[in-house]
């Protein structure tokens, strides 16, 4: 298959998507954070009655962490409504892989939320993802590389 | 490209049929069993070399930083991550994963402590003139989106998924 027609052509949904994992506006951001952490994930979408009305990833964390080291720790106690991103980019289930890529490298986004047509989050397309889904369309040109550059096998393995 | 083979480990153009490089003289043998590559973008990737992905200098900071002072450097200088390094070398590096996972919400508690003890140790590096995909490959399996790169015995430089997006979006599909 050629990939770059497959950029074109392919829809974000053959890319691996995430479970979303989901909060109520009215959580408190240290639980948030600390679901976070448990899950090993770095956003959340705050939804109210199944309709998503922000976002809050490790970015927004970082610099509440930043700010929390001068101010103290009282600023994880308010709800997760008062420090999210509201409307974020969000993309369709029929967006192209290659749409995806524009519109990551243009807002700068490493996560954008896949939404029905009710507004619904239906999964996260992340950089990883993208990354994964070009690795295993050069399946060998990716996978038969040496681990390391330098250490190439100089003869052929085997009788 | 019929004819032409391209050396995986230094990309250097070979005449088909030859059994070793003419370059690094690493054999051909593998890749010539295996289909060449089928697209230009594909080739690109292996042909470009990762200083095409415009590698900027890492933010470094010592092991003894305090890591409050760490977080508000990520913070100003909009970047992801900072490499600890002391006399030239490279100790860890600290990204915003480590703060999430590592900080959370002590960050207030652990803010005098250094980035030494946060940061992740055993960084994945690559060269300058390493080829991309090598990069790609890199991150796909440990799930890095920073890679430091070494130029000359040095770390030189540090390239991010960012940039790689946007070597796509400008070279590889901007016609689409």
């Amino acid at each position: 298959m050629d990939v770059e027609l497959s950029l074109t052509t392919q829809l974000i949904h053959e890319a691996p998507i995430a479970e979303p994992l989901i909060v109520g506006p009215d959580e408190p951001v240290r639980d948030v954070l600390r679901r976070l952490q448990e899950l090993r994930t770095g956003s959340v979408l705050v939804c109210r009655d199944d309709r998503m009305v922000g976002i809050f990833t490790e970015r927004d964390a970082l610099q509440l962490m930043a700010r929390a080291c001068r101010e103290g720790e009282s600023l994880f106690d308010g709800p997760i409504e008062e420090v999210m991103v509201t409307s974020p980019v969000t993309l369709t289930q029929d967006a192209s892989i290659a749409s995806a890529i524009r519109k990551m490298s243009e807002g700068g986004y490493r996560r954008l939320p896949v939404v029905d047509a009710q507004g619904r989050p239906q999964g996260m397309l992340t950089v990883s993802g993208i990354v994964h889904f070009l690795v295993e369309h050069f399946p060998e040109t990716v996978y038969n590389l040496p681990p390391d550059p330098k250490l190439a096998p100089q003869e052929r393995e085997g009788a | 490209m019929d004819g032409r083979v391209i050396c995986p480990h230094c990309s250097t153009w070979n005449i088909a049929g030859v059994d070793t490089c003419a370059q690094c003289h690493q054999s051909l043998a593998d890749v010539q069993l295996t289909r060449k590559p089928m697209s230009r973008v594909e080739e690109n990737l292996l042909r470009d070399r990762l200083r095409a992905l415009g590698p900027v200098p890492p933010v470094v900071v010592g092991p003894e930083t305090p890591v409050c002072e760490v977080l508000d450097r990520l913070v100003t200088e909009k970047i992801g991550c900072v490499l600890v390094m002391e006399d030239d070398q490279l100790l860890g590096i600290f990204s915003e994963r480590d703060a999430l996972l590592k900080l959370n919400a002590d960050a207030a508690q652990l803010a005098t402590r250094p980035v030494s003890e946060f940061m992740t140790p055993s960084v994945e590096t690559l060269e300058f003139d390493d080829s991309i995909v090598f990069a790609l490959h890199k991150m796909d399996l440990g799930g890095f989106r920073h890679i430091p790169l070494y130029r000359d015995g040095k770390v030189a430089g540090i390239v991010s998924i960012r940039d790689f997006f946007r070597y796509m979006v400008d070279d590889l599909i901007a016609t689409t």
